[in-house]
């Protein structure tokens, strides 16, 4: 049941993931520096930038309407929200009514209709093609997000994302070898969904899945460019909280919370270390072929659902 | 008996309509006003004889001697044909809000004869619903089909006729197949009563072929694929209000029907073939889901992409109720009624959001003249509160959280979820690919939403016309209101509406109500496979959407103020009203989406090729196989109407010498008979 305390805490970790969000970016920022041996800027580059932008104009193409102007805050909103129902320090998911694993997906859905809606709205063509090749990529990962998520959550028994996660660190789940295969499935959905090389490339904005910011400037910019570190965390978190829950605390206690946050953190950083090593060592998949590479996604969560029925 | 004696109020208002139509039909002005009142007031007694007939405990039954003995004239309100009357009503009541204004879009071209239609398609829909007699409900459904077919017809340019044709036959072929089943029923009950089908079930294999016949029938009529072929070009040919009755109600008729008879007449009886009809259900509803969207994706005609959406959301409808009948076939009546709940609360959300989505197009169609949405663009400026309206339905529709699409897609996940968990080997394989074919439907059904909207409301004008566009009149915006509440509504008030849902389905399949919702949190029987709260939902997320306007008003001080820029940035040429993002290019990347799910297939057939070629096979095979339907199935049975009319023509010569010895020659016949 949801308690007061439990509200405060998905609130706790919705806003300590928010101010540790571009530190996570400057984390991957930095490691890309160091793989490309250059100097690079400094861990905390992407605070600096946002507090930048805050300060700076806010500029609106003509012929953008309302929903340009609210995407911002709707994208920033949305995923402070799921922030809110995937279990991070804890084993059970703080808020249990937006913790459950299609509710997630549909959440994301919100701020992804809204993100590729503000490419229309802005009447650019690069910020269109952005928000369409945005929503191709869900198109392409939310069925294997799904498949995957399903079968961890047939072996568990609940479609509720804690539920899922403390019968995997009980090791309650009596097919082993179907968890790891859905795990590695979930993972691959979700560096699709990360927007890292080799399927997009946050560098080159014009036209890619960060093509709706083409027209963005100042603290609009700056609200999405947070929301869009957030988002990466959020969904590092979601995997981490359902697949690898371990070190978590299974109680409301302070030091099994405290202990919970410093295991976050440390599997949040290997997570992101090893996705920049990834990212910096592969060359850029060209668009067209993404769907290529997706049926991988698709293909291992299946086998990962056939493991599941014959019990493996 | 106050349902019955609401429903027949409602009717008799409605009989009263259409005549008052007829009668005034040279004063348009008049009509407008009268037929709308009068509509209104039926509408809102049919919706207060279908929510009471939801209240009631017992069945409200009237039997009334009719012409015929096998014919028994009753009427029977159990709490499904409540909810259908009550979607009904609310859709006609919208519609009739809606209509007072938008008719004039059609002064001058028999606007009493419309009238006249809606009301006895409203009627007869109100009719087929509450009619427990198989004859009745023979008659109703044809009533239904040709006042709804007089409504497609009636712009009379060819490709309305067209249209009109080919709904005629399938909805015509349908109900052959709806008799055959109900003659097989008949013959074992010994009478048309649908008590006496409920009392002698048909044995073993008969029964599947009862239920095989009556799927394929109302199947037609609710324009499940591969039987869709009508429905996408009849819905966007009717006036908008009639199309928004149409593709948010008739077609549920459809799926009333194979409720009606897999789950109400066959299913308390049937063996362990009921399975087998779940599962059939189950992959039709899988296929028309995506198959739907994926067809609405393409289309650049406003309506028709609602019309295919249509479509797909009969399937994610079907796939609650082939849960549902799974549930019963297994004897597990928390599935059941959980998945039945779950296609009746889609059924009842689609209803919504797809009247409003109907009269939403029609707003912009009567303010443009056209259906293409390349025309469009920017409306969002000039017409807000219709965009506002469109944007609710179009969120609702994706299924976003926490509006209403969401809640019953959700209810229909767990079905699927539970069906899964403790189902048969067969079942436990095909459920969890029927909810991955639903979370595919869903991030195709974002991508178009964000398609139709972005290109109709978002950007700048595509033409003069969207640069010159008004808001639509008040009715119009007022009709698009109510329906936009109630999706809002529906979503956010689902702890109260979903428990009602489960209690019709449970008494539906004829077992105890399950718990599907606790204060304000939602679940699917158990709390411990799921929990969902969309009151909570929106708390937060209007609670948390303080934080980033507090960071942007925390550094407002120290910045300058907003303004608008000349014009997009376009890699330094000059922009023009061809470069945004149009809705051929919006979905062209589905190519690459679609191009494995092909190759995949031909992979299977042993013919594997590259993805560069996808789209061109992609359209080339969409257009072959939509079609094959209509070549191999309807065009051989129009031809073989054609054909005997012609033949039938012979004998009519056009002379009276001719006819009077037919007479005689009849008299002789019948003589020689008797004698």
């Amino acid at each position: 049941m949801l308690t007061f305390s439990h509200l405060i805490l998905g609130l706790f970790q919705a806003l300590l993931l928010l101010a540790a969000a571009p530190l996570v970016s400057g984390l991957s920022r930095m490691i890309r520096a160091k793989l490309h041996t250059r100097h690079g800027p400094g861990l905390l580059q992407d605070y600096r930038d946002i507090a930048k932008l805050m300060t700076r104009q806010d500029l609106t193409p003509p012929d953008s309407g309302f929903a340009f102007r609210a995407m911002p805050a709707v994208m920033l909103t949305t995923v402070l929200v799921i922030a809110m129902g995937i279990p991070m320090l804890t084993r059970f998911t703080p808020v249990a009514p937006i913790g459950d694993l299609i509710t997630i997906i549909y959440l994301f859905a919100l701020a992804r209709f809204f993100f590729s809606l503000s490419g229309i709205d802005s009447g650019s063509s690069f910020s269109g093609i952005g928000g369409s090749r945005e929503l191709t990529m869900g198109v392409l990962v939310e069925p294997v997000m799904l498949l995957s998520l399903f079968v961890a959550a047939l072996l568990a028994g609940s479609t509720n994302l804690g539920a899922i996660g403390t019968a995997i660190a009980d090791g309650h789940v009596h097919s082993a070898t179907a968890t790891i295969v859905a795990a590695l499935s979930f993972a691959y959905a979700i560096y699709i969904e990360l927007g890292k090389l080799p399927y997009d490339m946050a560098e080159a904005e014009q036209e890619l899945q960060e093509g709706p910011l083409t027209e963005y400037s100042g603290p609009s910019l700056a609200l999405i460019k947070w929301a869009m570190a957030l988002k990466q965390t959020v969904v590092v978190a979601w995997f981490v909280g359902v697949f690898l829950p371990f070190g978590s605390a299974s109680g409301m206690t302070f030091f099994g919370l405290l202990f919970g946050l410093v295991a976050f953190a440390i599997k949040l950083v290997l997570i992101f270390a090893a996705v920049g090593v990834v990212e910096n060592s592969v060359a850029r998949v060209r668009f067209r072929l993404t769907p290529q590479h997706s049926w991988v996604g698709v293909g291992a969560a299946s086998l990962a659902f056939v493991f599941y029925l014959v019990g493996l | 008996m106050i349902p019955l004696s609401l429903l027949i109020m409602s009717l008799l208002l409605s009989c009263g309509g259409a005549i008052l139509c007829l009668l005034l039909k040279h004063r348009e002005g008049d009509i407008r006003l009268g037929g709308s009142g009068v509509g209104i007031a039926a509408a809102l007694a049919g919706l207060g004889a279908g929510l009471t007939a939801i209240g009631a405990g017992q069945p409200a039954v009237l039997d009334a001697a009719g012409p015929y003995p096998f014919a028994h004239f009753v009427l029977r309100l159990d709490p499904l044909a409540g909810l259908m009357i009550a979607v009904i009503s609310l859709l006609s009541l919208v519609a009739w809000i809606y209509g007072f204004a938008y008719v004039r879009e059609y002064a001058g071209r028999g606007v009493g004869a419309m009238g006249f239609f809606m009301n006895a398609f409203i009627a007869s829909m109100m009719l087929v619903v509450a009619a427990d007699n198989a004859f009745w409900f023979l008659i109703f459904f044809e009533m239904m089909s040709l006042a709804s077919y007089f409504l497609v017809i009636f712009d009379q340019d060819d490709e309305a006729v067209g249209a009109g044709f080919l709904y005629f036959l399938v909805a015509h072929g349908g109900s052959v197949l709806i008799m055959a089943a109900f003659f097989l029923m008949a013959n074992q009950a010994g009478s048309f009563d649908f008590a006496a089908f409920r009392a002698h079930p048909l044995p073993a294999p008969l029964d599947s072929v009862a239920f095989l016949l009556a799927f394929a029938g109302f199947g037609a009529k609710a324009g499940m694929i591969p039987l869709h072929i009508w429905l996408p070009r009849a819905h966007p040919a009717a006036p908008s209000h009639a199309s928004a009755l149409m593709s948010g109600v008739m077609i549920k008729i459809g799926v009333f029907g194979i409720v009606k008879v897999g789950i109400d007449l066959l299913g308390a009886s049937a063996g362990p073939a009921m399975l087998g009809w779940g599962l059939l259900v189950l992959a039709f509803g899988a296929v028309s889901s995506v198959l739907g969207v994926v067809y609405a994706l393409a289309e650049h005609d406003i309506k028709k992409l609602l019309a295919y959406h249509s479509v797909e959301n009969i399937g994610i409808i079907l796939l609650g109720v082939g849960t549902g009948m799974i549930g019963m076939a297994l004897h597990q009546p928390v599935l059941a009624v959980l998945g039945l709940m779950a296609g009746l609360y889609h059924l009842l959300n689609h209803a919504v959001f797809k009247g409003l989505l109907f009269l939403g197009a029609g707003s912009t169609i009567f303010r443009m003249h056209t259906k293409d949405m390349e025309e469009m663009g920017g409306l969002a400026r000039s017409m807000p509160w219709t965009a506002l309206s469109f944007l609710v339905g179009a969120l609702a529709i994706s299924a976003i959280p926490p509006l209403n699409g969401f809640v019953s897609e959700w209810y229909t996940y767990q079905a699927l979820f539970a069906a899964a968990l403790d189902g048969t080997p067969l079942v436990k394989f095909a459920a969890p690919i029927a909810a991955v074919m639903l979370a595919l439907t869903g991030a195709l059904a974002v991508m178009c939403f964000v398609k139709a909207y972005g290109i109709m409301f978002a950007g700048a004008p595509r033409s003069r016309h969207a640069e010159e566009a008004r808001e639509a009149p008040a009715a119009m915006v007022a009709g698009m209101a109510v329906l936009a509440v109630a999706c809002v509504a529906l979503g956010l008030l689902a702890p109260l509406v979903a428990p009602v849902m489960g209690r019709i389905a449970a008494a539906t399949i004829g077992t105890a109500p399950v718990t599907l919702a606790v204060g304000t949190t939602l679940l699917p029987g158990d709390a411990q496979q799921a929990t969902l709260s969309t009151p909570l939902i929106a708390i937060l997320l209007i609670a948390m959407a303080f934080l980033p306007i507090a960071l942007k008003a925390a550094f407002a001080a120290k910045r300058g103020g907003d303004r608008k820029v000349a014009a997009p940035w376009a890699a330094g040429y000059l922009p023009d009203h061809h470069m945004p993002a149009s809705a051929g290019s919006f979905a062209q990347p589905i190519r690459m989406f679609f191009a494995p799910l092909y190759t995949m297939r031909r992979a299977i057939a042993g013919r594997w090729t590259g993805i560069a070629l996808g789209f061109e096979r992609v359209v080339t095979l969409a257009r072959r196989t939509e079609p094959l339907a209509d070549r191999s199935v309807i065009a051989p049975i129009a031809g073989a109407v054609d054909a005997s009319g012609k033949w039938l023509q012979v004998i009519q010569a056009g002379d009276f010498r001719i006819y009077c010895l037919y007479i005689v020659a009849a008299l002789i016949a019948l003589l020689a008979l008797a004698v």
